[in-house]
């Protein structure tokens, strides 16, 4: 439709098109730099800011209303989930206690062998704030963000298993992205035999896959698969998937698995995000040498754990 | 006197134009609306309210809500849900072009046809706003976000209805001029 006949008496603004143009030129800059570098982080970060305590503002009469219909649940239920709980705490405890002599020997036997320990990680619990709304990213947004302590690249767990990966961190929230995201990468090691792969998020709910899987892979339906830890971001032996199916190769040299995420992704309110914490004996070896050493560990990492 | 009663015009009655604050008051109000804790595995369904509430502005008061109430609306938007920013910018300005160009078309229907002919638009964003994402690859595409965009469809006759109200825009006469077909 023509600008040009309008009511005014003289049109001195930029025609429609023209304004159009322009906006159009200024988002795709945007997108441009917001894509490519980290220029934009700033302005981001002073949006959100204001954004994400109001968001929290706006969650609280939903959330005690939640709390209100709970408070109406029913005793026997309660009974039932504290006894479970109970069992549960149990179980745990006698695996925990195994699991810290193992460590002791473990520790006992790197330090004949020479072998740098490995790097400890201590958990910071945090809540769920928002499930972001869009296609693009499975990501949730945390209440804790650098005020708090947290940085960029630690890994997030539940109780059973790894949920994600802060990506952004602003000064009182954060975002993690979870695993099931389509952009997300987790390397893994099949229990089973070691077998070292790296697990993708697909983009759906429930559902990871292994992309480029070799097609004589020994990998079979219900293996385990845990974080390798040679990344130097995951601490090693967090459960991440158990597979569901292995699909052979189609027009592609390379098989495919289907996974299912072992955390209950995308389904609680409380994670906890783990920090790295390097152990006394590794802090005594070089500070270039920490770096260098996933690497160097990766010959090795697959004997000591047969 | 008798002379201005002579020039009174004899066509439906001209609303007062919607102050600034009902504008930006409205679209604020949108958007916090959707970013309330939507129920998790309901989000493909939700509309975007602040887009309904822009579109509807740039229809009626084109003046107070244009492209740059549409480009900053679409950054906040982007900032909100942790994408690329400048992508549901892109998209509001266009569709923002779109509604103002349609403008005066739209002026002269009911608020149902008018949901009619914007449906396209709805659904269009929902979709350029997939593609988008697609051509800068951080995409699981799920083509049932198109959904939300038919409810704010659905949605354009209660949102005429209040801000015609709110903003004593007399909405059945408008309606009784659509059949002048």
């Amino acid at each position: 439709m023509a600008t040009a006949p309008q009511a005014h008496m003289f049109v001195r603004e930029m025609g429609l098109p023209l304004r159009l143009a322009l906006y159009l030129i200024a988002c795709l800059i945007l997108m441009g730099l917001d894509a490519r570098y980290n220029t934009l982080h700033f302005l981001r970060s002073g949006i959100v800011s204001v954004l994400h305590p109001v968001q929290a503002g706006l969650a609280r009469p939903f959330l005690h209303l939640e709390e209100a219909f709970a408070f109406f649940a029913v005793h026997a239920e309660l009974l039932r989930e504290n006894a479970r709980l109970r069992e549960n705490a149990r179980r745990q405890g006698h695996a925990l206690q195994a699991q810290d002599m193992l460590r002791a020997e473990n520790a006992h036997l790197r330090g004949l062998l020479g072998l740098p320990q490995p790097a400890g990680f201590v958990g910071q619990p945090v809540e769920i704030v928002q499930a972001m709304s869009n296609p693009f990213a499975r990501k949730v947004v945390i209440g804790s963000g650098s005020l708090q302590g947290l940085a960029a690249g630690w890994p997030v767990v539940d109780e059973r298993g790894l949920v994600g990966q802060v990506t952004r961190v602003f000064p009182a929230s954060s975002e993690v992205t979870l695993i099931t995201s389509r952009e997300q990468a987790v390397p893994v090691q099949v229990v089973r035999n070691g077998l070292r792969l790296i697990v993708s998020g697909s983009g759906q709910d429930r559902l990871l896959e292994v992309r480029f899987l070799d097609m004589h892979a020994d990998l079979q339906d219900g293996d385990e698969l845990v974080t390798s830890g040679l990344d130097g971001v995951y601490p090693p032996g967090i459960p991440v998937a158990r597979v569901l199916r292995t699909e052979p190769p189609r027009h592609t040299p390379f098989a495919r698995a289907l996974c299912l995420p072992v955390a209950g992704v995308g389904q609680h309110r409380q994670l906890m995000v783990l920090q790295r914490q390097l152990a006394p004996a590794a802090a005594t070896t070089t500070r270039s040498g920490a770096a260098a050493t996933p690497p160097a560990a990766a010959g090795t990492r697959p004997a000591d754990r047969p | 006197m008798k002379r201005e009663k002579s020039l009174a015009p004899r066509g439906p009655q001209l609303a007062a134009p919607a102050g600034a604050a009902l504008v930006i008051g409205s679209i604020a109000f949108a958007f916090l609306l959707g970013l309330l804790p939507w129920p998790v595995g309901w989000h493909w369904l939700v509309p975007d309210f602040a887009f309904l509430v822009l579109l509807y502005w740039n229809i009626n008061e084109p003046h107070r809500a244009g492209l740059g109430v549409a480009f900053l609306l679409g950054l906040l938007v982007d900032a909100a849900q942790g994408v690329l920013f400048g992508l549901h910018a892109l998209v509001y300005v266009i569709a923002a072009y779109l509604a103002l160009s349609l403008r005066r078309r739209l002026e002269k229907f009911s608020p149902a046809a008018q949901a009619l002919q914007l449906g396209p638009v709805f659904v269009g964003k929902e979709a350029l706003v997939l593609l988008v994402g697609l051509a800068f690859g951080r995409i699981a595409i799920d083509w049932g976000e198109l959904a939300s965009g038919l409810l704010a469809t659905l949605l354009w006759i209660p949102a005429c209805l209040l801000f015609g109200r709110l903003g004593g825009r007399p909405v059945s006469v408008q309606a009784s001029a659509g059949e002048e077909k």
